[in-house]
């Protein structure tokens, strides 16, 4: 079964992939920020072992904090199995699919988050496979639910539908014609926002993977915002479409050199930076679905399967020990060595 | 004024950040604020801002200019999980799904200002009783948490509330005696 980020789907040329994210809390615990740690236990536990007995679920793996190492957790959130503020909790567990494309959290800033990815642009069928999942979970709990307010939820910005709409874009021409903040501060007038998945150090984002999301959630219902962030997320599309073709189209040769020359290094280097492997493989992705490359055999790589693979906290875990800096960078080469298309 | 930031732009964004108990005002223009969000600006928390911290903003300068208004909120608080508005305001957080009733007339405006509007009107949820054994509250006991939900919003005049209130209450009774 293949996993959202192995696969490709609509517009794929700039859409990495669609995810929706449920908050809902139960009526009889308090919000995380007025729930003790014995109380936090006991809403896991109880959510657990409630969420066992449904049949839909009997197929998920499941998880708990209290049995999985620091590099296991990161490497979850690398894979995007798991949130960031799931990461910082001490106490926490879940449930997932075996193709990872939904996956349930306890105990994050509310009580139960669900979240299902899709690959290309399709949030309308995200959405689906979130909902369904909170209506099963909504039948053996009772939900903190409100007649005026909707799903309540502890941020009051996530309040009404509770939902996090977002896709993942791949804007590498945007990004290299300085566009993108100008189109950030843009979407804000729509309710939505654009961000960068991967940032170093200083901010700067790696890779030219941006998300973008919704920040209004109540007062519109969700086939509503669903249908706004389409409308924007096409818009986007179309301008980094454009600009990728002019490139081409002006400066060919050069675009085939920078694609080509990343190639060269990513098949040949000793040492990746994450910076720099990232980079690379943005230049890659780019080459590949504009067709300035092209792949030997006909079986599709998905780049961005190799840009969480080279994450450190995989990598980590793939080597099964704690490394230095230097060790990690040595790995991430040889790991795209191993995992690199070979191109015509 | 201009943006604090790039010291160009109209400042259009204009909030309060209140960081324990130091209280600062930032006056941003809409592409500085979106740039600043771009970064991520490492927190753990993703996509607050600028909802959250203008939220906690926008209560921040009203009950510092309303004093009248603010000794009043300072008394209120939840008696469920004992959040107090002070503290709300602060953290921009609700501690209870109780805390709605009690803050949500004091706060209706500002969600109003940060969502465009202040009623949900997506998927609506409802309870299943039958499969749930934990909601099975007989009728006596939901019209009793209906009369509590109705005094309080009495109290804190949010009569529209109220009137929610008595229509279910209403209902309720008519329901129960048919059967």
């Amino acid at each position: 079964m293949l996993r959202w980020f192995e696969q490709s789907g609509r517009n794929s040329d700039v859409v990495i992939s669609s995810r929706v994210r449920l908050a809902r809390n139960l009526k009889k615990y308090n919000f995380s920020l007025k729930l003790g740690v014995r109380e936090s236990r006991m809403m896991t536990d109880e959510v657990m072992s409630r969420l066992e007995t449904i049949t839909e679920f009997a197929e998920y793996s499941r998880y708990d904090f209290r049995d999985l190492d620091e590099e296991q957790k990161e490497a979850m959130k690398e894979r995007h199995l798991i949130s960031e503020y799931l990461l910082g909790q001490e106490i926490a567990a879940g449930f997932a699919s075996h193709d990872e494309n939904i996956s349930i959290m306890i105990n994050e800033e509310d009580h139960i988050r669900i979240q299902s990815y899709v690959a290309g642009m399709d949030a309308k069928k995200a959405y689906e496979l979130a909902s369904e999942v909170d209506d099963h979970i909504g039948t053996v709990f009772e939900y903190a639910y409100h007649d005026k307010y909707g799903y309540l939820t502890t941020c009051p910005s996530n309040v009404g539908t509770g939902m996090r709409v977002s896709y993942m874009l791949h804007l590498p021409a945007l990004t290299g014609n300085d566009k993108i903040s100008g189109i950030a501060s843009e979407v804000g007038r729509f309710g939505l926002v654009l961000k960068a998945v991967y940032t170093d150090t200083k901010g700067k984002c790696m890779g030219d993977i941006y998300q973008l999301s919704n920040l209004v959630t109540l007062g519109k219902s969700e086939q509503d915002l669903i249908e706004n962030i389409n409308k924007i997320a096409e818009q986007i599309i179309s301008q980094e479409r454009a600009v990728r073709k002019e490139f081409i189209k002006k400066r060919y040769m050069t675009a085939l050199d920078s694609v080509s020359r990343s190639y060269g290094i990513l098949k040949y280097a000793r040492k990746l930076t994450l910076a720099d492997g990232m980079l690379l493989l943005s230049q890659l992705r780019m080459g590949l679905e504009e067709g300035l490359i092209h792949e030997a055999s006909d079986y599709e790589t998905s780049v961005y399967q190799l840009m969480i693979g080279i994450q450190p906290a995989n990598l980590q875990m793939m080597n099964d020990k704690e490394m230095s800096q230097e060790e990690i960078d040595i790995s991430r080469s040889q790991f795209i060595r191993d995992n690199l298309p070979m191109i015509q | 004024m201009l943006c604090e930031n790039c010291n160009k732009r109209e400042a259009t964004i204009h909030y309060t950040e209140v960081v324990g108990k130091v209280r600062s005002e930032r006056h941003l223009c809409g592409q500085c604020a979106a740039q600043l969000n771009l970064t991520g600006d490492n927190e753990k928390i993703e996509q607050n801002f600028p909802f959250v911290k203008l939220l906690t903003g926008l209560l921040a300068s009203e009950s510092l200019q309303n004093d009248s208004n603010d000794y009043f909120a300072g008394q209120v608080s939840c008696p469920r999980c004992h959040m107090s508005f002070r503290e709300f305001t602060r953290t921009g957080k609700f501690g209870c799904a109780e805390c709605y009733d009690v803050f949500g007339p004091l706060i209706d405006e500002n969600i109003k200002k940060l969502h465009g509007d202040n009623v949900h009107c997506g998927k609506v949820y409802f309870k299943k009783k039958d499969l749930c054994p934990e909601m099975d509250t007989s009728v006596e006991l939901q019209i009793e948490e209906l009369l509590t939900q109705q005094r309080e919003a009495v109290l804190l005049e949010n009569y529209e509330l109220a009137a929610q209130c008595r229509d279910r209450i209403r209902a309720l009774r008519e329901k129960s005696s048919q059967n």
